[in-house]
């Protein structure tokens, strides 16, 4: 049997309950405005410190999203800034083969340089157009600094094309002075890939060093006055006939990125590949154009000044010449007197 | 009653511990509907060890602090914490409450019941009742019972559990 200490514990916790339960019914069936005054009112006294420390929580969650998000922004800012340099280049080749493209008098077709990260690329080249972009067998290639190659096959949507480093290739050239003419060939001396070798001229032709060699048109692969390279000295020569130059190639096909395929070349391309003196000599024509289209402009805008001064100047003297008008109900009705002419003034 | 051994102070240390953990880690946690109720666990381990009276106020205080904070229908949680608690306090009569497991089936089954109790006092959709009690009810428990465990064996000569039981 239960004691009296015991019994009265349990009523005072019954008690306890029912007050408690009590006091959430009402709680729960009281008006909402009585609920919420009164969460309020826990939340800015008793619960501010658990409030705060919530609020810390979610501000911390907050700002590691936030680091996160600016992390992964300076990230890409420092990749962006990386590519840059890069994308100077690459903005700068593609200038220079839409200007190329505009000189062209033959028709030709664009086309990307799919490299392959092996160590014969360079030799041949996969382009992103084929037979369906009108591109077909031994088109000629070129960048805008010169000669690249030609195609060697075609598929429906790319082509190969055996570049000037191929072994196999060979493009009859001539100086751009026209007096000496020969083959050019992939240099066999050990130098290196990235070297030319003109071939067959004759003994007696000297070419001095620097000398642009061009493709002659010959053997109509290779329209005439592509550049192919620039002499740079005479590798061997054989007594009495034959010396062999070393030539410095035009384009690289291991940098080429963009090139043109000559789907129908005719004529002489010479116009459309002008030396560097051209070039530069063209580069200070335009900006010599600009500076002059903009000393125009900037006539224009002093003469507008000077002008808008003379105006300024003028109506300052009206105001002060023109006479102050006293309206009189008499002379309401009878004529207007003329008015004071500013030109006058200018006159 | 509390046990002899385990001083008051130390268990306001880790009913302490828990209230950091429910209001300064839990926000951090991604699941918040799965994670712990860490208020609850402590509700739970406290009206386990003390007379059912006691246990009443605390839920009651919790329920009040559960409903200040998000006001969806004051007094649910009140109402569902005094129950709870209550309800917990008598129940140690019947079960082993120095036992290991049968603190972490409380505070799962508690946990259930509590949400079932403010749903439906709180007058949720039949739909939302059913998923409630259903998915994240259950999952909630779950974590919140083995954070109990977690604690219990962490605290175990202050809460008096036996491992060997």
């Amino acid at each position: 049997m239960a004691s009296a200490s015991e019994r009265s514990y349990t009523r005072r916790d019954t008690v306890t309950f029912l007050v408690c339960l009590g006091l959430s019914l009402v709680g729960l069936f009281s008006p909402d405005s009585w609920g919420l005054s009164i969460a309020a009112a826990l939340r800015g006294s008793v619960l501010a410190p658990l409030v705060w420390l919530q609020v810390r929580a979610e501000e911390g969650k907050t700002s590691k999203v936030r680091l996160r998000a600016i992390t992964a922004q300076r990230d890409s800012a420092a990749y962006l800034a990386q590519g840059l340099p890069s994308l100077l280049a690459e903005n700068e080749r593609l200038r220079q083969l839409l200007l190329l493209s505009r000189r062209l008098a033959s028709s030709y077709v664009a086309a990307e340089v799919l490299h392959e990260a092996q160590a014969t690329d360079g030799r041949t080249l996969l382009l992103s157009a084929g037979s369906r972009d009108g591109v077909s067998v031994f088109d000629p290639v070129v960048a805008p600094e010169g000669l690249i190659g030609v195609v060697l096959s075609v598929a429906k949507r790319t082509s190969i094309v055996m570049t000037w480093a191929h072994p196999e290739f060979r493009v009859s050239a001539f100086t751009v002075t026209g007096n000496a003419a020969g083959v050019v060939a992939p240099s066999t001396s050990g130098v290196g890939e990235s070297a030319l070798e003109f071939r067959g001229v004759p003994y007696r032709d000297s070419v001095p060093v620097g000398t642009l060699v061009l493709s002659s048109g010959l053997g109509g692969v290779y329209p005439k006055g592509i550049p192919v390279g620039a002499v740079t000295g005479v590798v061997r020569e054989q007594a009495g006939w034959e010396r062999v130059y070393r030539l410095r190639p035009a384009a690289n096909p291991g940098s080429v990125a963009h090139v043109l395929i000559l789907v129908a070349p005719s004529g002489d391309l010479g116009r459309a590949f002008p030396s560097d003196s051209m070039l530069r000599v063209q580069r200070l024509d335009s900006i010599e154009r600009v500076r002059r289209t903009d000393s125009v402009a900037q006539a224009a805008r002093d003469a507008r000044a000077r002008r808008a001064d003379s105006i300024a100047a003028l109506q300052r003297d009206t105001t002060r010449v023109r006479p102050r008008r006293v309206v009189q109900p008499d002379t309401m009705a009878g004529p207007v007197a003329p008015a004071a002419v500013p030109g006058d003034s200018a006159r | 009653m509390i046990p002899a051994r385990a001083s008051r102070l130390q268990l306001g240390m880790v009913f302490l511990l828990l209230i950091v953990l429910h209001f300064y880690v839990r926000p951090r946690l991604g699941a918040s509907r799965a994670s712990p109720d860490f208020l609850f666990v402590g509700l739970l381990l406290y009206a386990m060890r003390s007379p059912p009276g006691a246990a009443a106020l605390a839920g009651f205080a919790i329920g009040l602090a559960a409903d200040s904070l998000t006001p969806a229908r004051f007094g649910a949680a009140t109402l569902a914490h005094t129950v709870v608690g209550y309800l917990a306090s008598w129940t140690r009569a019947v079960f082993f409450a120095d036992n290991l497991l049968v603190n972490a089936a409380f505070v799962a089954s508690g946990l259930w019941l509590r949400d079932l109790i403010v749903l439906a006092v709180s007058g949720s959709a039949d739909r939302s009742l059913l998923t409630e009690l259903a998915v994240y009810s259950p999952l909630q428990a779950v974590t919140s019972a083995l954070f109990a465990l977690l604690v219990l064996l962490a605290f175990r000569e202050w809460f008096s559990i036996r491992l060997d039981a």
